[in-house]
């Protein structure tokens, strides 16, 4: 299983995030929220001083492109675990 | 022992402290979100804060009615206005900010389970273009391709 991770911040933002918090895995940026709009992912104002962002939201895809599994949360306080998603991915496609 | 005689003979207006205590109670109660609790805890804690919030409101419109209302029984008006008044910062937290986290799109035409997700290119931390497709490919540098793609979309570091 490859994580991958999207928000609208450019690609510094991330870069910095990542360093500081010692990420590895791939993170994207999707600053005009084109592929954000095309998942109807976006959260608009959602961010600060009325920034359109991405609600968060997790998908996992097997190589064809398929969802096998979702995650939608209704509180932007609760994400899913990532314990949970990696046994999830385990299952899903051994 | 004899009783005090010598201030205000009136009741406390002790409702007031159990306000104002619920009040930050009930905002408080958002640490399960950052001490990364169980999902369970998580899921029910939004309703145990409206519902320690609500009780909190009761608490302090009472204390405010035994104030002013009752004042021949109840001593510490100014007290409990100060009281009232300091509680609606946690009030606003759990109540006007417990319902705001809740506030996220429906996302109706999102992907859903069974469906192919739409293809893409985005810029990845250093600026180079990468496609769900080369995110499923075998990495450049060799080794099978991944078996699955874990997309995380979130709401932003800013």
């Amino acid at each position: 299983m490859r994580p991958v991770a999207v928000s609208v911040d450019p690609p510094d933002v991330s870069r910095d995030f990542a360093s500081k918090a010692g990420l590895t895995f791939t993170i994207l940026s999707d600053p005009d929220s084109a592929v954000i709009r095309r998942y109807d992912l976006l959260h608009p104002k959602g961010g600060p001083d009325d920034h359109d962002i991405s609600r968060p939201a997790e998908f996992l895809i097997d190589s064809n492109r398929v969802v096998k599994w979702e995650n939608f949360t209704e509180d932007i306080r609760i994400r899913a675990k990532a314990d949970a998603m990696l046994a999830i991915a385990r299952e899903t496609t051994r | 022992m004899a009783p005090d005689m010598t201030a205000d003979s009136r009741r406390r207006n002790s409702i007031a402290w159990l306000g104002f205590a619920l009040a930050w109670i009930a905002a408080l109660l958002n640490i399960v979100f950052f001490v990364n609790a169980a999902a369970p805890v998580q899921r029910l804690a939004p309703w145990v804060i409206f519902a320690v919030a609500g009780l909190a409101l009761i608490a302090l419109v009472i204390a405010l009615k035994r104030a002013f209302g009752e004042s021949a029984v109840y001593r510490g008006k100014v007290l409990t206005v100060v009281l009232a008044v300091i509680a609606l910062l946690p009030l606003f937290i759990a109540t006007y900010g417990n319902a705001h986290a809740r506030d996220v799109p429906a996302s109706t035409g999102a992907p859903h389970v069974g469906q192919a997700v739409p293809e893409f290119a985005l810029a990845d931390t250093s600026g180079k273009m990468t496609s769900l497709a080369d995110l499923l490919a075998p990495p450049p540098n060799g080794g099978a391709a991944p078996k699955s793609v874990l997309l995380v979309f979130y709401r932003g570091y800013w």
